[in-house]
């Protein structure tokens, strides 16, 4: 595949990909340093005039600290049961509805993909006034349940494209061939197509699960008891207006982006297939 | 017969559940927002009178909103423009075969994955011009003298803000242009080769035209993402100094839950939404033409 070629020009060219490749990522790495480098320093060598950039003792107590400082047990379940949840809720809702979409022709089908793209445009910030609105009404506000629904509402449109994408990338002659046999279609859906959908379901609700993991501007509107706050809102309790603890702000930050990350590179590949063509591959 | 009726019933039956929760918590939202943004509104949220234009007359004319409009615009079109132009430059540079790119890619996936509000709180860190760390670094590399004031105006800060919006959609581009390059039969580039063409015309002829439509997908959908984003700025400057940094999403969250104006921020809202219908309708029409297709 690859052909050895050593012209000057092509080894030139070579050396400069690798130059640009090793910046770009150590500019993407950098903040990640930085944050780590911070969390291991004692608030005095922070703010000392004679700045370091490794850590002079490495104080990994920063680390254990903060379970003390902040009810970081809360923040971590609370982000946990919120993400879980809305994927619950979301994939529950989604896969009827991708469903229907990908197997079913019915009138109206045009309307409801519509809605479902253009519900896109509006993200939850410019909705808040009417969120806060529909969660009083339903005496939600300050809720995990609330918040819950809200991630998965707003995840419906990505549930539904990429599962519709998935299933309409399966033959439907499984599922008639199983129909014959006596399936309904609720068992048909269950027993043969999801389980050929699974590379693709588990793509989508892992990306739905980082999305509301890593939601703020609804969760810092609506929850303000602070043992219901997720990680996102609640690490700020560490960036306060006269003084910010930036060891226990980025300590606290670590543990709300290392497993997200590393769920977000399982998924990447096949996220972004199905993003761009509208459907991951089953 | 029955079993006829039913198979009509049965699709709307298997999208009803999503059709219940889209409903109540998006659609409903969106009615009382534009109901709110033609009546006078309390303090505490209760809708009074219908106000007609009102909020609309109110919110145009105040002084802060011409600056944040222009804000907004500047805002979404360099984040989106230059994102769109770095990430499709790394996208070509990582669709090359070379020792190291599985950990390349991975690593250029961790700006995607990450919270903006702690990506934020980093670059804010990073910056700081007393104790922030870039300083630190270009201090010990020997690059500069004397801490240098990275956000000496109001201009400045928004500017990092920008710089931040960029390096956090970056990956989203490179990552769709990406799947669209490697969709590509190489036997055209082989095709061309034998014919002749340089680089330049390969990557204009060929590459560009295949990837067109993975770069319409990520062009809209950051268009919209970019102008509705909230944590960068409200993390880094929370909209200050005196409105001078921002956007209309910040504005209308501070109108709304610091002054009490929800009636103003319900206009500001439906300005917003105006003005991404345009960009709404052009994602419609492109999928519409798609499908035909």
């Amino acid at each position: 595949m690859a052909k050895k070629s050593t012209s000057p020009k092509k080894i030139i060219l070579r050396i400069l990909l690798y130059v640009v490749v090793i910046v770009v990522c150590m500019i993407t790495l950098y903040p990640y340093f930085a944050m780590f480098c911070t969390a291991l320093k004692s608030r005095a060598e922070i703010f000392s005039i004679d700045g370091t950039i490794l850590p002079i003792t490495s104080l990994w107590s920063n680390f254990i600290d903060i379970w003390q400082r902040a009810p970081m047990a809360n923040y971590m379940l609370n982000s946990l049961i919120i993400a879980g949840g809305s994927t619950i809720i979301a994939m529950l809702c989604g896969i009827p509805a991708a469903y229907a979409l990908a197997r079913m022709k019915f009138k109206g089908q045009t309307v409801f993909l519509g809605f479902v793209i253009v519900s896109q445009m509006f993200a939850p910030v410019v909705l808040l006034i009417g969120i806060y609105k529909v969660m009083s009404l339903l005496s939600l506000t300050d809720s995990i349940v609330g918040l819950i629904f809200i991630n998965a509402a707003f995840n419906q449109a990505f549930t539904i494209w990429l599962l519709r994408g998935t299933f309409m990338g399966i033959s439907p002659e499984m599922e008639q061939a199983a129909t014959i046999d006596g399936c309904n279609r609720i068992q048909g859906m269950i027993k043969v197509l999801l389980p050929v959908a699974a590379p693709g379901i588990v793509t989508t609700l892992i990306f739905i699960f980082i999305n509301a993991w890593n939601e703020y501007t609804v969760a810092l509107c609506l929850i303000s008891t602070a043992e219901k706050q997720p990680l996102t809102v609640g690490i700020n309790v560490f960036n306060g207006y006269n003084m910010i603890e930036w060891q226990y702000l980025f300590a606290a930050s670590l543990f709300a982006i290392v497993p997200v990350v590393i769920l977000f590179m399982f998924i990447e590949k096949n996220l972004v297939s199905g993003l761009a063509s509208g459907g991951v591959k089953g | 017969m029955k079993n006829k009726t039913f198979r009509k019933v049965e699709p709307y039956i298997w999208i009803m559940p999503s059709i219940i929760l889209m409903a109540i918590f998006i659609l409903v939202p969106i009615i009382f927002v534009f109901r709110m943004s033609l009546s006078d509104v309390s303090k505490a949220g209760i809708i009074r009178d219908f106000a007609g234009f009102a909020n609309f007359t109110k919110v145009i004319k105040s002084s802060a909103f011409k600056l944040v409009l222009k804000n907004t615009i500047v805002w979404t079109v360099a984040v989106v423009v230059l994102s769109t132009v770095l990430g499709f430059i790394l996208a070509l540079i990582l669709n090359n075969e070379f020792r190291g790119r599985k950990i390349a890619r991975a690593i250029m996936v961790f700006p995607w994955a990450t919270t903006l509000v702690i990506q934020a709180s980093a670059w804010k860190f990073i910056i700081d011009t007393d104790y922030g760390t870039l300083n630190t670094l270009l201090l010990r590399l020997g690059i500069i003298e004397q801490s240098i004031n990275w956000t000496p105006t109001a201009e400045a800060y928004f500017m990092w803000e920008i710089a931040c919006g960029i390096f956090v959609t970056i990956p989203f581009v490179t990552f769709c242009v990406l799947s669209g390059l490697q969709s590509i039969d190489g036997t055209y580039y082989e095709a061309a080769t034998v014919d002749g063409a340089s680089y330049w015309q390969q990557l204009f002829q060929i590459t560009m035209p295949l990837v067109r439509s993975s770069l319409t997908v990520s062009t809209v959908l950051n268009i919209i993402y970019v102008f509705n984003s909230f944590p960068i700025i409200w993390t880094i400057t929370k909209g200050d100094p005196a409105n001078h940094t921002d956007t209309l999403v910040t504005y209308l969250y501070k109108l709304a839950f610091y002054n009490g104006k929800q009636g103003q921020a319900a206009a500001v809202s439906v300005i917003g939404f105006t003005i991404l219908l345009i960009c709404a309708s052009v994602y419609m029409v492109y999928t519409l033409r798609k499908g035909d297709e």
